[in-house]
């Protein structure tokens, strides 16, 4: 360890995205910072992926950068419009899982194993051969197999170990090795990280070393798999982020709203709020000069103390093994 | 659905759905109006079950002023009075497929007689008149809980003779479905509406019985002829039909507090 991995979101997408890649953008750990970064960027025939998908990954979508969908719920996906449009042509392909198909993909993927046994599915109709092998589809029998188990013939779907090529996640807090620590509910971002051959993390603060040793039961990879550390503070807006913003929905319902009816409404969004700004620094700055400071205040977390400050680690330094 | 005197049919069903909550219990709610009903549950009608959400939140205790049901299964507010907070492995893995989940409260864009459920697509799955957003973790929690509680505005395009797709499955198409599927028998499962609630005729969790949903209680100045109307097969009605009372006004004033911005009563949604 000891390797610098602090770099910029730009130099971070350059080097560690490239087309064709398979990316984990995921739901409750959302990067939207990063992804509005591979956005910019232009990258191309992207596979994107998470048990849900939030909007960052229908972001890019609408700006062409991917050519596969695999997850259990894209938010994009449930009104008309473009992303159902591109859907039903099969210039967007598409492989239909589950939250919690995905997340044990992603810890299989994450445990070197071929794959996983799961007893979701079974009865359903996504097992139907003929919907297995639907048209906008692109895995085919490599998405799922029924078994029975080798030891008491109970009937499991075996589901195939998830090792995306990059991730791209947000996080409270990490240092310059790429140490990082999350709090609060993780969604399946915390198999992503271990799972993702290329993890890309965005934090709210860059912390002394020290901060991480002193509380490692919140680090949830060590820096030694992590590619970049990238510091941007609301890396995760319009999304929130525990401890730091809530979920930023007077932003959403005024700028976001029509990002997937028509190009129009996405161009006008991106023109504005992807391509306008250099990055996620230039965006905030962007934010502040047309809502305000009032705006970005009001979804700021509580910052009152909080009873856990106190938690220790410690342990008797100087022991005898003999009375 | 319009008004029904000075509360509406969608607030009814999310009252009688909180009613309905097991004393006990581990609870795992799904997105939408689940949320909802489980945290008026949770604050009036059944202050011990163990609430949980499937990104990572469990045994969430919200305060008594909470300021909102949460917006989604991955508010913030989750992590606020949670015992708790972990992953999906953890929610939907060891929680819910290591059998520790008493009951699964769900929505869905379809259900149908046998009470599975469609969160997917309407029309044929290969050429779909319309996509919807996805299942979540609709599906497991379908397979998986011991049983299940479908929260579900009473609309023929809704209620269904078949799920145009079986994402969820319940009782799939009758007696012996689930064990030859691999899934474990389920029950007593329930079916809340905007006109009355439901049961499922079997006695031992799908394996005998018709496993047809069957109406079994009413809203004030509901009939079994209306119900049907808003239904896409011939309805069974159970003999003895129960008579849900209104919302109280304590469950009412709780209700419009936890939802405050009318994310999930949307006025004329339902």
């Amino acid at each position: 360890m000891g390797e610098r991995k602090l770099m910029s979101e730009n130099e971070a997408i350059e080097r560690f995205v490239d087309d064709g890649d398979s990316v984990y953008v995921g739901y409750t750990s959302a990067a939207y910072g990063l992804c509005q970064a591979i956005i910019r960027a232009g990258k191309k025939d992207l596979e994107i992926l998470g048990g849900s998908v939030g909007p960052q990954g229908t972001m890019m979508i609408m700006a062409g950068c991917v050519s596969r969908v695999r997850t259990g719920y894209l938010a994009g996906a449930l009104r008309p419009g473009v992303v159902q449009d591109l859907m039903a042509s099969g210039k967007l392909r598409f492989e239909d899982y589950s939250n919690q198909a995905i997340a044990l993909m992603l810890m299989a993927g994450a445990l070197g194993i071929p794959f996983i046994p799961t007893r979701s599915f079974l009865g359903s109709d996504y097992l139907k051969t003929e919907y297995r092998d639907h048209p906008g589809g692109y895995l085919g029998e490599q998405k799922w197999a029924e078994m029975e188990s080798p030891f008491d013939g109970q009937k499991v779907v075996a589901l195939p170990a998830l090792r995306p090529d990059v991730a791209v996640l947000h996080a409270q807090r990490a240092d310059e090795e790429g140490n990082v620590q999350i709090w609060g509910h993780q969604g399946d971002a915390r198999w992503a990280y271990w799972a993702a051959r290329k993890v890309i993390v965005s934090v709210e603060e860059i912390v002394p070393t020290e901060v991480i040793l002193s509380d490692p039961s919140r680090t949830v990879v060590p820096g030694a798999r992590v590619a970049a550390v990238v510091h941007m503070p609301y890396g995760a807006h319009p999304s929130g982020f525990v401890g730091y913003y809530d979920f930023d929905y007077a932003y959403q319902a005024r700028t976001m709203s029509r990002i997937t009816r028509s190009y129009e409404g996405w161009q006008a969004y991106a023109d504005e709020w992807i391509y306008g700004v250099k990055d996620r620094a230039g965006y905030i700055e962007h934010y502040i000069e047309r809502f305000g400071e009032a705006a970005l205040a009001a979804i700021r977390a509580d910052t009152g103390p909080s009873p856990a400050d106190g938690v220790r680690y410690t342990h008797a330094q100087h022991l005898r093994f003999r009375m | 659905m319009s008004d029904n005197g000075d509360y509406t049919l969608a607030e009814l069903m999310c009252v009688v759905a909180a009613r309905e909550f097991p004393k006990r219990g581990v609870v795992m709610v799904g997105m939408g109006l689940p949320v909802l009903a489980g945290t008026l549950a949770k604050l009036m009608h059944a202050p011990d079950i163990v609430l949980c959400t499937e990104v990572g939140a469990i045994d969430w205790r919200p305060s008594p002023d909470v300021s909102r049901a949460p917006i989604g299964i991955h508010d913030l507010n989750l992590n606020n009075g949670s015992v708790m907070t972990s992953d999906m492995v953890d929610a939907l893995g060891t929680l819910l497929m290591g059998g520790n989940v008493d009951l699964g409260v769900l929505t869905a864009a379809q259900v149908d007689r046998f009470g599975n459920l469609n969160t997917l697509v309407l029309g044929d799955y290969c050429a779909p008149e319309r996509r919807l957003g996805g299942t979540g973790g609709n599906t497991e929690i379908a397979c998986l809980a011991r049983r299940v509680m479908t929260i579900m505005p009473q609309e023929r395009r809704r209620f269904v003779e078949r799920v145009h797709f079986n994402t969820s499955p319940g009782y799939i198409d009758g007696p012996g479905a689930r064990q030859r599927a691999g899934l474990d028998p389920q029950g007593p499962n329930r079916v809340i509406s905007t006109f009355g609630t439901f049961s499922f005729d079997t006695p031992d969790g799908g394996m005998t019985g018709s496993c047809e949903m069957v109406l079994d209680g009413l809203f004030p100045n509901m009939e079994p002829d209306i119900v049907q109307i808003e239904t896409g097969w011939e309805l069974r009605v159970a003999p003895e039909l129960a008579k849900h009372e209104p919302p109280t006004k304590e469950e009412l004033d709780l209700l419009r507090r936890l939802d405050p911005h009318q994310y999930y009563l949307v006025p004329g949604r339902y």
